[in-house]
């Protein structure tokens, strides 16, 4: 058999050629070792166990947050032999495994971003009080997204839903998650208030939402942002960095719009409660004769005074305020010229009065 | 009664207007009967469009992430 003579040229081609046949992509589990940035836009690093090391290479772009040697993490790539620098893998996507690994990466983002005051109270704002646009970075299939969209129904409507169907979790649900929060930021006109949810799951499930990526997108985003991530432990580093937080998705919701329910019953209450209130004070005070009636009109005025006065009721006075409703219970109002008569000082002997009852007018003129 | 063409942001506007109006010192009778039944004709629009305003959910036509 004829031996194959290459080119050192030759030779990586068909070398790469084989392996992007053999091995296009590749996920290797192991410990980070000589982790280093070079110039800020390159990553080198090794993935090792007890016998074998791997190199790696990379943008920073790429990176889930900061790192350290000795972190457990899951690398996709792609193997390729380089013409001078050797044998390394071009990473697509990093995650670090396990409970602890997780935990210590999302500590070391913590830190990073802490300092940067990305977390800050100062920074948050206040969500619309109804919006009308609403965007929604969530799995379209997912149990949380039929959660979200049901409680929302049930509570209030005209509200225009845009969705971005994403992964929530995964290798890639961290790209996915930036780029719909992206997109957000260039439609026009922008949406009121953007909801990032996803139910719960094991802390790799979560992991996306302490991708210092996802919550850099997040603390950056124009639209006012509220994270909810169904879980009861350990808050994401993205619920952290967004205006507000849910617990859940029907929490976000309830966040989200009020209750139009509620808002019925207030109005359905205007004439029963307030009224009723009204016309259990006035009914201790005595109707007989004409010579009352200033001292009534007084009363009702001052009745009416009370109850302004009382700001939380404020919304439901407005049936309260129908003035002939007063009248049909007998009351009148004086008025001297065009101004209401309130208080006795206002008024002195011989002034013109004019005395509207229920059916018409009187003038009269004052002793 | 025709669907409102206008929105809840609009109607709640102009009945906050109307009660600031009570709680000022402007009131007089004329008027306040004619507010009261601008009120009573927005909160039964207000209810109207509660009861019947449904939410539309537009799924975005692009693929995100990589």
């Amino acid at each position: 058999m004829e031996e194959i003579v290459f080119t050192p040229t030759d030779f990586v081609a068909v070398f790469n050629q084989t392996l992007e046949l053999a091995y296009p992509v590749v996920a290797i589990e192991g410990e980070l070792a000589n982790f280093r940035v070079s110039r800020n836009r390159w990553v080198y690093f090794d993935i090792k166990d007890e016998l074998a090391s791997v190199k790696f290479f990379g943008s920073t772009y790429l990176l889930p947050g900061p790192l350290e040697d000795g972190l457990k993490l899951r690398v996709v790539g792609s193997p390729r032999l380089h013409p001078q620098f050797g044998f390394s893998i071009t990473f697509q996507s990093i995650q670090p495994v396990g409970e602890g690994a997780i935990k210590k990466a999302a500590d070391l983002v913590r830190a990073k971003l802490e300092t940067e005051g990305l977390f800050a109270p100062q920074r948050k704002r206040p969500l619309p009080e109804i919006p009308r646009r609403v965007g929604l970075i969530t799995a379209a299939a997912s149990a949380a997204c039929a959660d979200f969209i049901k409680i929302l129904n049930e509570r209030w409507g005209g509200v225009e839903i845009l969705l971005a169907d994403v992964l929530v979790q995964g290798a890639e649900a961290p790209a996915a998650i930036v780029t719909a929060v992206e997109y957000f930021e260039q439609i026009n006109p922008l949406a009121d208030v953007l909801v990032i949810t996803r139910g719960g799951g094991s802390a790799e499930d979560l992991a996306a939402f302490n991708d210092e990526r996802v919550v850099r997108a997040v603390a950056a985003s124009r639209t006012p942002t509220l994270v909810a991530i169904g879980h009861e432990i350990d808050i994401s580093l993205a619920e952290l960095a967004a205006d507000m937080r849910a617990s859940t998705p029907t929490n976000a919701a309830q966040i989200v719009v009020p209750d139009r329910r509620h808002i019925i019953t207030q109005h359905g209450n205007v004439q029963s409660g307030l009224q009723k209130f009204l016309l259990d004070t006035m009914s201790t005070i005595q109707i007989n004769s004409a010579g009352n009636q200033k001292y009534l009109t007084g009363q009702v005025f001052s009745i009416f005074d009370n109850a302004k006065r009382d700001a939380a009721a404020m919304r439901k006075l407005v049936g309260v305020f129908d003035p002939r409703a007063a009248l049909k219970r007998g009351y009148a109002i004086v008025s001297k010229g065009r101004e209401h008569v309130r208080s006795v000082g206002q008024v002195t002997k011989g002034d013109g009065l004019n005395i509207e009852l229920a059916d018409g007018k009187i003038n009269a003129i004052a002793e | 009664m025709a669907e409102s063409k206008r929105d809840y942001q609009a109607m709640n506007a102009e009945l906050a207007e109307i009660i600031d109006w009570f709680e000022s010192d402007k009131v007089n009778l004329d008027e306040a009967i004619e507010k009261y039944e601008q009120a009573l004709a927005l909160i039964a629009e207000i209810e109207k469009y509660l009861k019947t305003a449904e939410n539309k959910i537009k799924k975005i036509n692009t693929k995100f992430g990589v």
